[in-house]
């Protein structure tokens, strides 16, 4: 094996991987920070240059811009309150307050340095749980997916913030926005026009719903502090702060790498999961969604966690997890590789090189986020009133170039004056966004888990991973509804004592 | 009694949930007569969702009840006096609706770069801070037009040039 790895060595440490790897993560890292220009889309439109380019140097260049694009999104979620990507949407809840307290930078240097240690911990994992992750993730079907979907949407209690009723409410708007268009059988619900029918896009909904109240806010309210510029305070991340966040790093990375190894789950739903984990255990779990680091780090640890990790399906059994993974399967078809078991079998030094590459790449995403971060962070120095009116144009664009559809530009608006009135009725927004994105997978999985058991419902507990989410989501339902009735009681005692 | 932001939030919720459960899925969520398998019907869920939030709603509005008789008894003013009372923010709301609705009908007419500075013109007006007058209308012309060449050029995106444009541009050429 050291041998290979030796001459894989040599043959990534070229100038042009280097150069692909480059630029790739940098044109990443731009075309994430874009609210609405997608890592899909980054890695579509590079497609056809990779024709020109080695097998390796192709895959690295795909790989290199699907990374930066994901880290690229967490750039305009702290400090626009947009995220660029969907993965990044969960940065957003404590990235943005922090930027707007004047530590955005602090906010942007723990996004990159977890994002670069996730990444790093999934290409290890490359290396050395490609096979095992691969046989795991084989075993996961509808029943367990539904579960580990069910334990997920218990993070609606964890933000809901000073309501769980109101956390819930949030949730089930989410929920039923979820189920707009074409279902898995084909039919089409609440389909009002031609255009509802393909359902509503998720980027435009998340931007809408975060990006645009801030705006209606302002032209509404027209607070004075808005012609100031935010303040740019300390944005050095300090070693306290890092080792703080250092167990949300490592977990959230491991999720990533665990979530990221399953077909179909994606970066997304990792950065939920480690969020809601980090907050669940950690002592300041309180102050997450009003700018705790802790909370950055998590997220952002495991999206990237996640990037790496579903090149493990994809390489052990040729197997594409998500859209990214399935352009990336094209480009490999296309220089003749196939990728699957018989790929380590006949193209072992290919695969080496591609590991070695991709650990390389971390590299360059540090080089690459520290070089941005401080550019980026100028941002904050424009006042509100010119920053927010543009913002609303930047999605405007963004939105329309992803399918050239002013459906999409009008749901954006519309989600934009729906996230307004639910910050008027304090109605959190947090939940809608988990529940949007999971609650397709949710349904889905319990639809195709019931149609194959012919509607038994014992299909649910016929695994041990099952029944292991299964007990998680028991357990945390128990406790979240212990601490409700803990809080109820002490709010009537408070009051009865007021009262005498 | 002074209602509070919790109680609009239960009407608001409940109301919606309802309309959802009683009018938009009978006529919008159609049941197929053929359903593969022992697959549930596509209406399942979206019933037990409106189900759950017409429940969270109700149970909103009963547990804004005990707030609302102490805001009272402590002559608090409720939020729906405060919004009602202050009618400039409800025309600037009006206004930003009125806009936005502008736009999504005026872009196919007057095509997406006019209506794009035209939009961020109107909103840099309506933030009602005019200090940097050149800023604003610098940008609003520039800015647009930048993100429209980024766009055309790297997405290849076909932005609609507008009925009203295209007419004008086809009669130039016809002459």
């Amino acid at each position: 094996m050291w041998n290979e790895l030796l001459y894989a060595f040599e043959a990534v440490a070229t100038l042009p991987n280097f150069l692909a790897m480059f630029a790739g993560i940098w044109a990443g890292v731009i075309i994430g920070a874009i609210p609405g220009m997608t890592g899909t889309m980054a890695v579509t439109l590079a497609l056809p240059f990779t024709f020109y380019l080695s097998p390796v140097t192709s895959i690295l260049l795909l790989v290199a811009l699907y990374k930066g694009s994901t880290y690229g999104g967490s750039i305009s979620a702290i400090l626009i309150k947009t995220p660029g990507t969907a993965s990044a949407a969960c940065t957003v809840l404590d990235g943005y307050p922090l930027a707007r307290a004047g530590k955005g930078g602090k906010a942007l240097n723990m996004a990159l340095i977890s994002s670069c240690i996730g990444d790093f911990i999934s290409n290890i994992s490359l290396f050395f749980l490609a096979i095992p992750l691969a046989t795991f993730a084989l075993r996961v079907g509808p029943p367990e997916f539904f579960m580990l979907m069910a334990f997920s949407l218990t993070i609606v209690a964890s933000i809901s913030g000073r309501s769980l009723v109101l956390g819930i409410i949030s949730a089930c708007l989410g929920l039923l926005l979820a189920t707009v268009g074409e279902d898995i059988y084909g039919s089409y619900r609440f389909a009002l026009s031609e255009d509802m029918k393909s359902g509503l896009g998720m980027v435009p909904v998340l931007i809408g719903l975060f990006a645009l109240p801030e705006l209606i806010k302002m032209v509404v309210f027209r607070p004075e502090d808005n012609a100031d510029a935010m303040k740019l305070g300390d944005n050095r991340l300090t070693l306290s702060e890092f080792r703080g966040s250092i167990k949300s790093i490592f977990r959230g990375s491991l999720i990533g790498v665990i979530l990221g190894a399953i077909p179909g789950i994606g970066p997304s739903t990792a950065a939920f999961f480690s969020y809601s984990e980090a907050r669940r255990t950690s002592k300041n779990g309180d102050k997450f969604g009003e700018g705790e680091i802790e909370g950055i780090a998590a997220s952002e640890s495991a999206n990237n966690g996640a990037c790496g990790a579903t090149m493990i399906p994809l390489l052990a059994l040729g197997v594409p997890g998500d859209v990214i993974t399935g352009v990336m399967l094209g480009a490999f078809m296309i220089h003749g590789l196939t990728p699957g078991p018989l790929l380590f079998q006949n193209n072992l030094g290919d695969v080496y090189a591609l590991f070695i590459g991709i650990l390389f790449s971390s590299v360059f995403l540090f080089v690459a986020g520290k070089a941005t971060a401080g550019a980026f962070t100028k941002i904050s120095r424009i006042p509100q009133t010119l920053l927010l009116p543009c913002i609303l144009i930047l999605c405007v664009y963004g939105i329309y170039s992803i399918g050239a559809s002013p459906f999409d530009v009008t749901v954006l608006l519309v989600m934009g004056v729906v996230g307004f009135v639910m910050m008027l009725l304090n109605i959190p927004a947090a939940p809608f966004l988990i529940a949007f994105i999971l609650g397709p997978m949710f349904e889905d999985n319990m639809r195709r888990s019931l149609a194959i058991s012919r509607g038994d419902l014992g299909v649910f507990f016929q695994s041990w991973i099952s029944w292991g989410f299964f007990a998680l989501t028991i357990l945390f339902v128990t406790l979240t509804i212990r601490r409700e009735w803990n809080k109820w009681r002490s709010n009537r005692n408070a009051d009865t004592a007021s009262a005498s | 009694m002074n209602q509070n932001r919790d109680f609009y939030a239960g009407l608001v919720a409940t109301v919606f949930f309802a309309v959802i459960l009683f009018v938009l899925i009978p006529i919008y969520v159609k049941v197929p007569s053929f359903i593969p398998g022992f697959a549930p019907p596509p209406d399942m869920w979206p019933r037990v969702v409106a189900i759950v939030g017409l429940v969270m709603g109700v149970l909103a509005l009963v547990l804004s009840y005990p707030k609302m008789r102490e805001a009272s008894r402590n002559q608090v003013e409720g939020l729906g006096n405060r919004i009602l009372g202050n009618k400039t923010h409800l025309m600037r709301f009006g206004a930003v609706l009125i806009l936005f609705a502008a736009f999504v009908y005026g872009m196919p007419l007057i095509g997406f770069v006019p209506a794009t500075v035209l939009l961020l013109g109107v909103l840099f007006i309506m933030t009602g801070n005019f200090e940097r007058k050149f800023w604003m209308i610098g940008l609003s012309i520039i800015f647009p037009v930048l993100l429209y060449l980024l766009f055309t050029k790297v997405t290849h995106t076909p932005f609609p040039e507008g009925k009203l444009l295209s007419f004008s541009l086809s009669d130039l050429v016809t002459l």
